[in-house]
């Protein structure tokens, strides 16, 4: 088998284990990826991205719900412990990937979305700081100031805790107006968005995941050029 | 003109006999921040305490001419009662409602009593049944009293990590569906618990349960039966609460043995109405931080117009009214279903 067809092999292999939600299917072909010395960044974005990108278009065709994206995503984790390791800076364009810093604002315990889109960003090649969540408003400031990150990305599932991000927003564009801010979780619209000052919004985790998967395609996109 | 009392208004329109006017009132927490600054409190403090719980309720309901109450106001109480514990937020500025600090991890650790009657002397139990007990005796009974409990779909996720759960309904089937048993054995037996105190009606919150979640038909065999024997085990008028997307899943929940539905603005009422035909209970379906909080208040007449028009009984709010709300649209949203709703709807006739 010559080493094109091996490499569309283990791609199709790493797609189809993570809509398949099949872990140890992409364990395996993760870890051939390596043992045969093929390039981890394109085993990332070409095998498991892309098959990611299926589980969106599933998600929008009402075939896939919550419960399989989760298992999606837990697949495609399995395979992504083991090929970032391997990932180079000349991978990535000679340059690091920027820095975010994630969340889901203090009063929110749910953080299936924001799981989500921390996935999509370590997939990019992003180094993310996760604060986890129920974080307390300051924490985010401070923490975009130590890291001296480009984005922060706040998540709130619920109405009652959205508040928090208008706050939390005039923060940091106070100490640094250039820092990028995503919102994400179910109450908020684009009109909310606007409203608190935020450079971008995902309405929901299965939103969040088709804003992410798309900028991902497009990552796929200009690598692919 | 007003006829009847609210408690009678309330108490006539679940058993679908005509009422005088459409009923004001919610299933879910209507506390605002008037109420609770006319009471000199904050709301961080209104769970703790039977007093501050039902006077919050009682000033809000004459403040704005509600014909129900409602409490507890936070999804926690049970979950603390059961050791999992509570974040009230004291120390944050403005209102955040308290949440669950520490879910059990994994099925393993899930750790339930045999017999639940244990946990209505727990934690803050003794506090709701002490407000609802004030709410049943105030002003002679006039007011209707709601109480509610979380669907056992939604009391799960406030008892395991959601993700656990949610997996687990694919991968480790059996057991989640054990432990969605028991969660269905703890909701009957908080909703008989209230029913017994002289509660008006009960609400079955199952809230995380919609189609943005889960599909139609994990919806029909994990959520629906739990639902049937829930419904079937109750007495009061209860009703079928889910929020979010419901348009798939209509059908199934007005045939789950409630005497009412209530949905939420993703619901599209009209098509409902065709679906489930003029005998079904319909309750909903305004967006209530939008309406309240954002709107401006000469906007809200429209907003409960058109839940009258598309065909609801009784004008709920589609969630809890966030207490940050304007006073103005309050009013504005009382009027408007008192103006509205002297017509008789689909399912309740007028004196």
């Amino acid at each position: 088998m010559g080493k094109e067809e091996r490499r569309e092999e283990l791609l199709k292999e790493l797609h189809e284990g993570v809509v398949e939600f099949e872990e140890d299917q992409v364990k395996e072909a993760a870890q051939k990826v390596l043992d045969e010395g093929l390039n981890a960044y394109d085993a990332v974005m070409n095998g498991l991205a892309a098959g990611m990108e299926e589980v969106g278009e599933l998600y929008d065709q009402q075939e896939y719900f919550v419960p399989e994206l989760l298992m999606c995503a837990d697949a495609l984790y399995a395979g992504l412990d083991i090929l970032q390791p391997h990932i180079t800076l000349e991978d990535l364009g000679d340059k690091p990937k920027g820095q975010v810093v994630i969340g889901t604002v203090q009063g929110d315990v749910h953080d299936i979305g924001k799981n989500i889109i921390k996935m999509m960003f370590e997939v990019a090649g992003f180094t993310v700081h996760d604060l986890g969540r129920d974080v307390p408003l300051e924490k985010f400031v401070e923490e975009q100031l130590r890291t001296d990150s480009e984005i922060v990305a706040l998540s709130a599932m619920m109405t009652t805790t959205m508040m928090g991000m208008e706050k939390v927003i005039k923060m940091i564009k106070e100490k640094n107006p250039d820092v990028a801010i995503m919102l994400g979780g179910a109450p908020v619209t684009s009109d909310t968005a606007d409203l608190f000052g935020a450079d971008g919004y995902a309405e929901s985790a299965g939103n969040a995941v088709q804003e992410a998967i798309k900028m991902i395609s497009r990552l796929r996109e200009m690598q692919n050029k | 003109m007003a006829t009847m009392t609210p408690k009678e208004r309330v108490k006539r329109f679940f058993k679908r006999e005509p009422v005088d006017e459409m009923p004001c009132f919610s299933g879910m927490g209507t506390v605002t921040v008037q109420a609770i600054d006319k009471m000199g409190i904050r709301f961080a403090q209104v769970h703790g305490s039977a007093e501050y719980l039902a006077g919050s309720a009682i000033t809000g309901a004459e403040m704005f001419g509600f014909d129900g109450v409602v409490v507890p106001y936070d999804m926690c109480t049970v979950p603390e009662a059961l050791g999992r514990g509570v974040s009230l937020y004291e120390d944050a500025e403005g209102i955040l409602y308290p949440t669950v600090p520490s879910k059990w991890a994994t099925l393993d650790e899930v750790d339930m009593p045999e017999d639940l009657n244990v946990i209505f002397e727990k934690a803050r139990m003794p506090v709701v049944d002490e407000a609802l007990k004030i709410l049943v005796g105030h002003d002679d009974g006039k007011l209707a009293v709601g109480g509610w409990v979380l669907g056992p779909f939604t009391m799960a996720g406030q008892l395991i990590e959601l993700d656990v759960l949610l997996k687990g309904l694919k991968k480790d089937k059996d057991r989640v569906e054990g432990f969605l048993s028991q969660m269905t054995d703890l909701v009957i037996a908080v909703a008989k618990h209230y029913e017994d105190l002289g509660v008006d009606y009960v609400n079955i919150r199952e809230m995380g349960s919609g189609t943005d979640l889960l599909s139609p038909r994990m919806w029909k065999t994990l959520i629906k039966p739990n639902l049937e024997e829930v419904f079937s085990a109750l007495q009061a008028p209860k009703i079928n609460h889910i929020c979010g997307s419901t348009d798939l899943i209509i059908e199934m929940m007005n045939d789950c043995g409630a005497d009412a539905v209530s949905v939420d603005q993703k619901n599209n009422v009209a098509e409902s109405r065709k679906k489930l035909g003029n005998d079904a209970l319909i309750l909903g379906n305004f967006d209530p931080y939008g309406t309240l909080v954002q709107m401006d208040p000469s906007e809200v007449d429209a907003v409960i117009k058109k839940c009258i028009d598309d065909g609801v009984d009784a004008v709920w709010p589609g969630c809890d009214i966030w207490p940050d709300v304007k006073e103005e649209n309050m009013k504005a949203y009382v009027q408007a279903v008192r103006k509205y709703g002297k017509e008789p709807t689909p399912a309740v006739g007028r004196v």
